[in-house]
């Protein structure tokens, strides 16, 4: 199985995939992946692959992902391309008008791309306060709520609540069940 | 446990804790460093593995790399296994060490772990370091994947104690931020007491010891190729095709896992795979065994021909001497891909397709290039500057501030301290005109203290007039917040440290101008900026300006001062835009008006104080 998050320097990428990792791990597979650190992580696009399975190389093949996490729309678009035929992308949306791209559709239609937009910042604001750095936890929850991935909720449930800081436990829990609230309600 | 090999459990790791993780099980007891992407993350695993297998190995975060690799270079003089850590340029500035401790007869062993940057990500240059390696005549280990650097680790201290001499460890940056699950051990080696015997022959390079050193150094290296050649068997091996070869790839580094992955992928059986994990000094016999058995051999090493210069003949070869190998960028899956198929004359993969090429087009989907973060003080700093000297020429340096050039706040970057450097040079350019030109150059704090010091007592002594912004946030930000000595706290909590203030350091320097403002406060700022380019062409001296303002990273309370962009009052000039460049301030293309994002404000309220119409005003309590 082999991911491609994408999103925004500062938008708490690292998390997800760290997730992912520990789920896996515990069904005794080896895992593999790469970061983006330093001056790319500074607001800028950031890529973070992650491959579940015997791999060598920590580097998803353009082609080659079954699925796209996407924490904006934008970056999203730039990597459809990593997808492979029949991939899955749980993504972001600020803008969801630009769905509707022709272009756009006729590509997802070619290679039979499912995508699952979730209105994120608006749910943040709503629920949250604004507080957007839960998009990370919110993705991961819309992942399992659009059965885009193979991990159960209740095995999601448990890492998210495992890996999380203290005192942002409670809140990563609800914003999970949010995620998955928004594909399953 | 000490002196025990033990097996523990499998734990996910970043390469970088990888390579830490070795350097503790080895039994490493002193281990500096400059932080510097993709390298950063190492250091502090040193720390943290070494408390938790209750080493009492001593971890610091040092001024410089120069410093680092002369710190850990000393520690082997007194026998201890020893670490210096950087990156690839770190190892620039480290070089003067470097090629003369080659020469010694050390007592411990030596690792010196330099991260390259292919791509670059986060980098000036796109150096190899395994070149800098065989220049200095050291061994160079090239990991593949996170778990075989740490293998290397205690190979390369072996290694190291064997020949008593440095060696190099070439992790990429793939590999530095790879994050997989490895084997974790207990710590193999015993310690290592310190014990200096004087030596002068040995300890002091006169050049009448390095002629006897020199051919002492030129046969380890030989003797080193030909155990690289016979044994090493872990890290430089075949993989020979399942049925008859069209293809040989010798292939280094992460080059080999990307090409691993590929072939399996593509359910290929006739390409055979040299791996070489140790490419300095190469085993040349081993390449030239597998050159001889096949047809066509395709190099993959990154970023430079370390291994395809080292080959005597490279007519079979196809590599960077004639064009199948790019001379530059990082190799990634699709590249190799690229060149792969290519060797094997077959039709390439496709590239990006047309219709989402259109979309992207259509849709005005662009790349986001690196920006200071929303309320980065730095931002503020460089407002006021332009504001104060608005004709200035503005040299800076490395670090998250070069990100100024957004602001067109940075004109010229060389590398770690050359804003310090640069403004004299400008100064004398023009003064030989008989012109007046006025600089103001940035500079981070840490980065002051790196190699900025040195400059500064150039510019006073030699009586250079500009305006040096020492642009002080109280950390080592774009690495991802490494403390300096401007905070005083070392790297392990409770492990004492003791502040350097920076105004001090400016004086003792023999500047006399020294003014330290509130980076937020941009009109003070500018006041404080006139004056002090005001003195320094009085004076014919530097001045010297602090901005002081905590980096974001650290998330200090402040207050909060929530801003919006009043429609009517924006004119859609965009200055806010082009001159203070902040994520959260964004530009509506069918309104032609600002606006706030908040997605990414924080509410720090500097930018009240940018437009030049007043537009950006305070959201009040009842809105």
């Amino acid at each position: 199985m082999q991911y491609v998050v994408v999103g925004l320097g500062g938008q708490g990428i690292l998390f997800s995939s760290k997730v992912l990792g520990h789920i896996a791990l515990g069904r005794g597979m080896h895992v593999l992946g790469s970061e983006v650190h330093g001056m790319a992580q500074r607001g800028g696009s950031v890529v973070s692959h992650f491959k579940v399975g015997n791999y060598l190389s920590p580097l998803v093949r353009s082609g080659d992902a079954d699925i796209l996490l996407a924490f904006d729309q934008n970056e999203a678009f730039r990597n459809l391309q990593f997808l492979k035929k029949g991939g899955q992308a749980v993504l972001n949306v600020h803008a969801p008008e630009a769905l509707d791209n022709a272009h756009l559709r006729r590509f997802c239609d070619s290679r039979n791309l499912r995508l699952c937009a979730i209105p994120g910042y608006d749910i943040l604001r709503e629920h949250m306060g604004g507080r957007f750095l839960f998009l990370n936890v919110l993705i991961l929850g819309a992942m399992c709520g659009a059965g885009v991935s193979d991990i159960p909720m209740e095995q999601m449930r448990h890492a998210v609540a495992e890996l999380s800081p203290e005192k942002f436990r409670e809140a990563n829990c609800r914003v999970l069940e949010l995620g998955y609230g928004h594909f399953t309600a | 446990m000490r002196g025990v090999v033990g097996v523990r459990k499998r734990e996910i790791l970043l390469g970088n804790e990888a390579i830490a993780r070795g350097v503790v099980e080895a039994g490493c007891e002193v281990a500096s460093a400059y932080p510097g992407t993709p390298s950063s993350e190492i250091l502090p695993a040193i720390a943290r593995f070494a408390d938790e297998l209750g080493t009492k190995t001593a971890v610091e975060w040092a001024v410089n790399e120069k410093v680092a690799f002369e710190v850990a270079a000393a520690a082997a003089f007194a026998g201890k296994r020893s670490c210096a850590v950087m990156k690839q340029v770190g190892l620039n500035v480290a070089a003067d060490a470097l090629m003369s401790v080659a020469y010694f007869e050390l007592a411990g062993g030596f690792l010196v772990v330099v991260a390259d940057d292919p791509g670059p990500h986060s980098s000036q240059t796109e150096q190899d370091s395994r070149a800098f390696a065989h220049f200095a005549k050291i061994p160079c280990f090239d990991p593949a994947t996170a778990e075989e650097a740490r293998d290397m680790v205690a190979v390369a201290y072996d290694l190291s104690e064997k020949y008593h001499m440095p060696v190099m460890l070439r992790p990429t940056g793939r590999v530095d931020h790879a994050r997989q699950d490895v084997e974790l051990r207990e710590i193999a080696a015993p310690e290592r007491p310190a014990r200096f015997t004087k030596d002068v022959r040995r300890w002091v390079c006169l050049p009448a010891h390095v002629r006897l050193n020199h051919p002492q150094l030129n046969a380890k290296n030989d003797a080193i190729r030909e155990e690289f050649e016979t044994s090493f068997d872990a890290f430089t091996y075949e993989v020979p095709a399942k049925e008859k070869a069209k293809l040989g790839i010798v292939a280094s580094g992460v080059s080999f896992a990307i090409v691993s992955d590929l072939l399996a992928a593509w359910g290929r059986t006739d390409v055979a795979l040299l791996k070489i994990g140790t490419p300095v000094p190469l085993p040349v016999r081993r390449v030239e065994s597998f050159l001889a058995r096949h047809e066509k051999v395709l190099l993959l090493e990154e970023t430079y021909p370390v291994i395809e210069e080292q080959l005597r003949d490279r007519t079979k070869v196809l590599g960077r001497w004639n064009g199948a190998v790019p001379r530059e960028g990082e190799l990634l899956p699709e590249v190799i891909a690229g060149i792969v198929a290519r060797a094997l004359g077959e039709p390439l993969p496709e590239a990006v397709d047309p219709s989402l090429k259109a979309a992207l087009e259509e849709l005005q989907v662009k790349p986001r290039p690196p920006m200071l973060c929303p309320g980065c003080p730095h931002r503020a700093s460089f407002f006021a500057i332009r504001k104060a000297v608005p004709n200035g020429i503005y040299p800076s340096d490395i670090g998250c501030y070069t990100l100024g050039v957004n602001q067109k706040m940075v004109d010229s970057v060389i590398c770690m301290g050359a804003s310090v450097t640069q403004p004299s040079g400008f100064h004398l350019a023009y003064r030989v005109d008989g012109k007046e030109q006025p600089i103001v150059a940035t500079i981070g704090d840490s980065t002051f203290f790196h190699m900025g010091i040195p400059g500064l007592v150039n510019a006073v002594y030699n009586r250079h007039a500009f305006v040096l912004a020492i642009l002080d946030n109280s950390i080592t930000a774009m690495t991802g917040g490494q403390p300096n000595p401007a905070v005083g706290e070392k790297l392990r909590k409770g492990d004492p440290g003791r502040a350097v203030d920076i105004a001090g350091v400016v004086r003792g320097c023999g500047v006399s101008f020294v003014r330290t403002v509130e980076a937020y406060d941009i009109p003070t700022g500018i006041d404080v900026v006139k004056e002090a380019w005001e003195h320094a062409r009085r004076e014919k001296e530097p001045a010297v300006v602090l901005f002081r303002h905590p980096c974001m990273l650290l998330r200090c309370e402040q207050a909060k001062v929530p801003v919006r962009v009043d429609q009517e009052k924006c004119v859609g000039c965009r200055f806010c835009i082009n001159f203070f460049n902040c994520p959260a301030l964004r530009f509506d293309e069918e309104k032609k008006k600002a606006f706030v994002d908040d997605r990414f404000c924080v509410a720090c309220g500097v930018c009240r104080e940018v437009c030049p119409h007043g537009a950006i005003v305070p959201i009040r309590e009842e809105e």
